[in-house]
């Protein structure tokens, strides 16, 4: 495909690809229920999908290439025709989603984690004598039901093996493996550890108390005492790395999990006191071994100078790059019927560029934290059920996901100069964020996936 | 570089500024204070690096401030020390109630210097002034040893606001000091050269002295060199 077809194919004229390949996957639940089992829904975007990435890559277009494609006439044509509320339908795709009655996806989102279906799906697959993996990833992926997410959680991250007959013989194993190790590192007098290892743990001391303070739980003494011995085992057992800050945040979702399954209620209202030690100790294990699965795959990212992050950060980078040539053939497709509309839109990441801002001035904590430090405390599990789903391939489905996050924000971002930029990107609004919210995210990042997956080479080409 | 001269009118000033030091001594909550008049307790801790800007009223001029402040582990230095470049201020902060993150200013320094000017304006705060009965570095060791470096220095509490905002005005009221005899030097010379920073280390840091003679000194080694 030349960049003539391109436009016509954006403009319907020949073939509407991207119209097609987004029409009935905007929708989020649709998305999410429909995830690999039915991947694409309508067939012709497989059959599209591939000569759309292949004339990226071959004649790698630029926005602007495409925009100096149209003749100046249709140009000022299609700018005759612009009135207000044409405009204002003239943005990303995703306001498709966005413009969708809000109690139709209220309905949507609160059914999906506990509608009785997935629930019974999700018990069917957990009652046999071993649980396939990949069908569970399948179901995980949406989300959890919370009473759920500890079993689930120590099966998909591969601590609890799948084999329900040696599932509690391993577990008690590994939870007495970790006691040695604590006694063995943590337990012992300042004088036995190197200089080093006193910093480490002098780091970790810090760091706990400021561990998640706006939930008070994680005020109570021994919740931090717990989460440093977690820490500092885990350091010490991983001298690639050691400690790195905000790795005391990523044991937080784990430690809530596991003590959802002993404690009632709000979260603001337990005490961990109420357990046994017995129960604590275990539930402080499962902490230290599904934080060591969890990290295993990305090690790198707390290695000296954390290459893992700098590269994730530079093909999230690339990725929204390429999302928003797609974005602006998307509207265009849409529109361009309608006797059209067309403007001039900046995509935000030029604007980003323009204005000097780097990816790393705020991308770099989102990965390093995983985007706890970005969204409200309780819609963290939830994000944390696509995570573990995503196994092995986190690392790079994270760049979806964080460019779907960027870019719930692009028509603001553009309106920003580079230091309004930084700082809003570094105390994003979502502290009234519900699992609305979240699923968006997550859905246009599945979305996105399946578009650019058929072709790698779209992120390797820099 | 990162501030803008006008050379007629003086007036739009845009310095960058840099907060180091080691991990948790307070230096998001002295931003937090002077930014925002805020303060939290229990603070999370700086992932890379985080953004603000203040302005600052000198001398009826109406300055910006962009203020970066660091991570203090070590293991983010790789990341942080990119953004030394281009800083004209520091604040080079430890906690009076922790010896070791007094002992850890050389390496401070060396870090700074490493990566940005040699003459970035740079004030030495001792901050948790408030915290009297945990004091493990006295007054006169910091002075001692901001002596030593050339640097300012003041002790802080983010806590109680005492000496916050000063300590931010200092380095900025110095660096438009130093900015100010710089323009009148370029009036002088008619003559436009705005890096000044990257001359070598010829500016005087120390005290309000005298305007007149400093600019002397500045511009002899200047010309000379």
């Amino acid at each position: 495909m030349d960049s003539k077809q391109w436009v016509e194919a954006a403009s319907g004229k020949n073939s509407p690809v991207m119209d097609r390949l987004l029409k009935g996957r905007t929708f989020p639940g649709k998305v999410l229920l429909t995830r690999r089992t039915d991947p694409l829904g309508d067939s012709s975007i497989a059959e599209h999908s591939p000569d759309i990435e292949r004339s990226y890559s071959e004649n790698d277009l630029q926005p602007t290439e495409l925009m100096d494609s149209f003749s100046e006439g249709e140009v000022q044509n299609i700018n005759k025709g612009i009135n207000n509320s044409a405009k204002s339908k003239l943005k990303s795709s995703v306001s498709n989603i966005e413009t969708m009655s809000s109690d139709v996806q209220k309905t949507m989102m609160g059914a999906r984690a506990t509608d009785s279906a997935r629930v019974t799906k999700f018990r069917k697959e957990l009652s046999g004598p071993a649980v396939i993996l990949e069908t569970l990833r399948e179901l995980a992926w949406s989300g959890v039901p919370p009473y759920m997410r500890p079993t689930i959680w120590r099966l998909l991250l591969g601590y609890a093996p799948t084999n329900s007959d040696r599932r509690e013989g391993v577990l008690t194993r590994k939870r007495l493996e970790y006691l040695d190790c604590v006694a063995q590192y943590y337990d012992i007098p300042d004088t036995e550890r190197s200089d080093d290892e006193i910093s480490m743990l002098r780091q970790i001391a810090v760091d706990c108390p400021r561990t998640v303070p706006d939930v008070t739980f994680f005020q109570q003494v021994e919740v931090q005492k717990s989460l440093e011995r977690v820490l500092y085992t885990w350091a010490i057992r991983h001298p690639a790395s050691g400690y790195v800050q905000g790795i005391n945040d990523l044991v937080t979702p784990f430690l809530v999990v596991f003590l959802s399954e002993y404690l009632e209620g709000s979260i603001e209202n337990w005490s961990i006191l109420d357990l046994s030690p017995e129960k604590m100790s275990n539930i402080e294990a499962d902490c230290y071994w599904c934080l060591s699965m969890l990290l295993d795959g990305m090690q790198d990212h707390y290695t000296f100078a954390q290459p893992g992050i700098q590269q994730l950060v530079f093909k999230l980078k690339e990725l929204v790059r390429r999302i928003d040539v797609i974005l602006k053939f998307v509207s265009l497709s849409q529109f361009i019927n309608n006797v059209v509309v067309f403007d001039r839109l900046e995509p935000v990441s030029r604007h980003m560029e323009e204005q000097g801002l780097e990816f790393l001035q705020f991308a770099f904590r989102w990965f390093n934290c995983l985007l706890i430090r970005e969204i409200p405390f309780h819609l963290v599990t939830r994000l944390w059920d696509t995570y573990l789903a995503e196994g092995d391939a986190l690392p790079e489905f994270l760049i979806y996901i964080f460019a779907s996050f960027l870019l719930t924000w692009s028509d603001k971002l553009q309106k920003l100069d580079f230091q309004e930029m930084v700082m809003f990107l570094q105390h994003l609004p979502t502290q009234n964020w519900t699992h609305q919210e979240l699923e968006m995210v997550l859905s246009r990042a599945y979305m996105w996936h399946t578009m650019f997956n058929s072709c790698p080479s779209h992120l390797a080409n820099s | 570089m990162t501030f803008y001269i006008n050379e007629e009118q003086m007036e739009d000033y845009l310095f960058k500024i840099v907060l180091i030091g080691d991990s948790a001594v307070g230096k998001s909550n002295l931003l937090a204070r002077f930014a925002r008049d805020e303060f939290y307790s229990n603070s999370k801790s700086t992932i890379g690096v985080e953004f603000q800007t203040q302005k600052i009223d000198i001398e009826g001029k109406e300055i910006k401030a962009q203020i970066w402040d660091t991570a203090g582990q070590e293991r983010f230095r790789a990341v942080t020390s990119a953004y030394y470049r281009g800083a004209v201020g520091a604040l080079l902060v430890y906690d009076i109630s922790r010896r070791q993150t007094f002992d850890s200013i050389g390496r401070w320094l060396n870090e700074l210097h490493t990566h940005s000017d040699m003459n970035v304006v740079t004030i030495l705060v001792g901050n948790k002034s408030d915290l009297k009965d945990a004091r493990e570095v006295s007054t006169a060791e910091g002075k001692v040893l901001a002596e030593a470096q050339g640097l300012f220095f003041m002790e802080t509490s983010a806590l109680d606001s005492s000496n916050v905002s000063a300590a931010f005005q200092t380095v900025v009221k110095e660096i438009y000091n130093i900015l100010s005899r710089k323009v009148i030097l370029v009036q002088e010379h008619k003559k436009q050269d705005t890096s000044w920073m990257e001359n070598g280390k010829t500016i005087v840091l120390q005290g309000e002295t005298n305007h007149e003679a400093d600019s002397r000194t500045w511009r002899a080694k200047c010309c000379s060199s």
